[in-house]
């Protein structure tokens, strides 16, 4: 336990010295725009968090090095801030408290209300909303992500959603129909159903019920399908009748059918997918990076729908600004960040990495054709974007509620709960988090 | 065995006529040698425990994010405790953890121990070969067990269908999660327990065990009435080890099943983290970590109360 008193306390070592200070020392935010009297001349130098690793950061190290050459006044000290991304909270709060944090850090979309409530980051709402800037080009829940009680505090800097992803000789060996933007979830049952056999252990889809994120994302998209919504004001919503609409809409495949191979960890759905034991599996773009070893041909389609709404959901990522209280240092990262995000450079960053594009302008760049070409689906995700209609709410404590709701649905699909008592629970637990 | 570390009484120069004044001065040169030995170590354990321990009470009174600036909640995460029906359920596993832990190690490890006493060939390979658990990280182990007893593919169940049983859920059941990860943190931990009692019976006088011998006691009497009576202390020092261990383990529950399935391996340490680094609830995860420090610390003094009573020292 001493380990952990430790570790809790290097997450932020001086709460109660540097605590009381952060809204009156420096950094804080105080409603003056944090580049007014920016000289886009002076030389500066900025710090730089990519959370990247080996060979992504290897890309953003060089097209630092690039900005550099174009703007020589202008340092970029680039590092990947912290060892994995999901690290890079501990790092920045870590950071916080000692009062040396980057200018521009890469961020969870989850994180942003907790980001937005220190109280150090940039207010770039006015620069965003400058046409040059082309904000309307990136999806509306990415953007939506992005800003927090009307305030714009960082720029997308990777966005994705959910489709279905099918092994194609396992349909045709079953004889059943490639699913289809049309499907409605009745349809996606039956598929399942279908491709189900145990005697090879094969299941016709696979849930994560590990009660992470990854678990409660997913339900997400049947929510607002069904005409519901995440939270009722600064109150949990999600235990009206769509949300158990939606959360019976799996019970049915998990429990009765059992053609849902349910997964523990979140880790090993995706590689049974592509062993083949799994016929269609519901996830991101980020997934055709490890299917690029299969050696089936898979297809990928729009969600199955509800009365005709195929609406998804979508993670976005950030490119958070914080603010030093220095015109030019804030200045410098505005316009790298503009620079980075602009569609030229984005088509060689994110495309070159094997995201999908953040503006809708880079369809017609040679990278977007090399993309879809190296990765087979990537067209359909890139189509998919514009269904991603709503986004996660940026409210804090919403990790403490996702991790309840994800307790919720595993145990709706282990069949130890039905789904209104386990939604009424998960709400009750909430409701504290998340009205202060 | 002891555990303590006795300091060997040394035998003094008598210091024969020399003046107070240098008597003093050579007091002082010694402490302060004395110190300057002690001093690092103290100022490690000073700033890498009990600062961050003392800390963490503070935290433990505060709603905080590590982002935003704390606000003190007074003790009201203390209260919240209380209610928190998941950290109700993380005690009631922590505790049947403990409660099939504790004392299953402690008898397979007497167990084992007596089996190695023997003399018989290859003796020291056969002990090496009980240790070699215990050395190997609990996270590598939690890999490996993860294997052993995946359901659909590993070799448990295989071994389960060669012999007609029906195949288990084993990791991914919620009913026997917790058993199965007992099993694993014993297979992982009964080579330290071994080690100790072996040390032990190898410490129990000869002649008590032949003078009973020569009595006519037979060997189970021996056992009884000589082997484990001489045990106890031993066995107070390993109830208490074990307990720690046992309240403490995190690594293997975050390797196999992280906390799952449907929490039902969720102990108090694992629940700490949670709250703490997943969820960013600081000052609640701190009040949890408090009030686990608080019950280890009463456990402990009531089992050395109770062995200092009954007159079985060992710490």
């Amino acid at each position: 336990m001493v380990t952990l008193l430790m570790r809790l306390l290097a997450a932020g070592s001086a709460v109660c010295l540097l605590g009381a200070c952060s809204m009156n020392g420096t950094g804080g935010d105080n409603g003056k725009d944090a580049a007014a009297g920016y000289d886009p001349g002076a030389a500066v130098t900025i710090t730089w968090w990519t959370g990247q690793t080996t060979e992504a950061e290897t890309v953003a190290e060089k097209l630092a090095a690039e900005y550099h050459s174009a703007h020589p006044n202008v340092t970029i000290k680039t590092s990947p801030g912290a060892t994995t991304t999901d690290d890079l909270l501990t790092k920045l709060s870590a950071g916080f408290a000692g009062g040396s944090y980057p200018d521009i850090s890469y961020a969870f979309g989850s994180w942003a209300g907790e980001l937005g409530a220190s109280g150090r980051t940039q207010d770039l709402t006015a620069f965003v909303g400058d046409p040059s800037f082309a904000w309307q080009e990136m999806p509306a829940a990415a953007r939506a992500t992005a800003t927090i009680d009307g305030k714009v505090i960082g720029v997308p800097a990777l966005v994705d959603n959910l489709a279905v992803i099918y092994n194609k000789e396992l349909f045709d060996a079953m004889g059943v129909q490639y699913p289809s933007d049309e499907w409605t979830w009745e349809d996606f049952r039956s598929a399942a159903q279908k491709l189900t056999d145990s005697s090879t252990n094969t299941y016709g889809t696979a849930y994560s019920v590990s009660g992470s994120e990854d678990t409660t994302w997913h339900l997400w998209p049947l929510l607002w399908q069904n005409g519901g919504q995440i939270l009722d004001g600064k109150k949990p919503g999600f235990n009206s009748e769509a949300g158990v609409k939606a959360l019976e809409t799996l019970r049915v495949m998990a429990v009765d059918d059992k053609s849902m191979y349910l997964d523990q960890t979140d880790e090993k759905y995706v590689p049974l997918f592509a062993s083949g034991h799994i016929g269609m599996i519901i996830n991101g773009p980020w997934s055709l990076l490890d299917l690029k070893k299969a050696r089936f041909g898979y297809g990928v389609a729009g969600l199955p729908g509800v009365n005709g709404d195929h609406q998804t959901v979508s993670g976005p990522d950030l490119w958070v600004l914080f603010n030093h209280d220095n015109a030019n240092q804030a200045g410098a990262a505005r316009d790298f960040i503009k620079w980075l995000t602009s569609a030229a450079t984005d088509a060689k960053w994110n495309l070159t990495v094997g995201n999908l594009p953040l503006r809708t302008s880079e369809k017609d760049t040679p990278e977007f054709q090399r993309y879809v070409h190296e990765y087979p689906g990537g067209q359909k995700f890139f189509d998919n974007l514009v269904n991603a209609k709503q986004a996660r709410p940026t409210v804090a404590g919403y990790e403490t509620m996702s991790r309840n709701v994800g307790d919720a649905i595993a145990e709706v699909l282990q069949g130890a709960k039905q789904p209104r008592q386990a939604l009424d629970e998960a709400a009750k637990k909430s409701a504290s988090v998340l009205d202060n | 065995m002891s555990i303590t570390f006795a300091a060997t009484p040394r035998t003094q120069p008598q210091d024969l006529g020399s003046r107070a004044r240098s008597r003093r001065g050579r007091a002082l040169r010694r402490n302060l040698t004395g110190w300057g030995f002690a001093a690092p170590a103290t100022a490690l354990v000073i700033g890498l425990s009990i600062f961050p321990a003392v800390w963490a009470l503070f935290i433990s009174r505060t709603k905080w994010n590590g982002i935003s600036p704390a606000t003190g909640v007074g003790w009201a995460n203390y209260g919240n405790l209380v209610q928190d029906p998941d950290a109700a359920a993380a005690a009631q596993h922590t505790l049947l953890l403990t409660v099939l832990f504790v004392p299953g190690s402690i008898l397979l490890g007497m167990l084992i121990a007596v089996a190695l006493n023997q003399k018989i060939r290859l003796i020291g390979f056969y002990r090496t070969c009980i240790f070699v658990p215990y050395v190997a990280s609990a996270a590598a182990t939690g890999i490996l067990a993860s294997f052993v007893f995946n359901p659909q593919f590993g070799a448990a169940n295989e071994t389960l269908r060669r012999l007609g049983l029906p195949a288990q859920g084993f990791l991914e059941n919620p009913g026997q999660a917790l058993l199965v990860i007992c099993l694993i943190a014993l297979w992982g931990e009964v080579g330290f327990c071994a080690v100790v009692y072996l040390a032990a019976l190898q410490d129990i006088p000869q002649e008590l065990v032949e003078a009973a011998t020569v009595d006519g006691a037979s060997r189970l009497r021996v056992f009884l009435h000589i082997t484990l009576p001489e045990l106890r202390p031993v066995t107070v020092f390993t109830a208490i080890w074990q307990t720690i261990t046992a309240m403490q383990l995190f690594d293997l529950i975050w390797t196999t099943t992280r906390g799952g399935p449907m929490n039902s391996t969720q102990t108090i340490v694992y629940y700490i983290y949670e709250l703490a680094f997943q969820t960013q609830r600081l000052g609640y995860g701190a009040a949890l970590a408090y009030l686990l420090f608080a019950v280890t610390m009463l456990l402990t003094l009531g089992v050395l109360w109770y062995s200092r009573r009954t007159g079985s020292e060992a710490l």
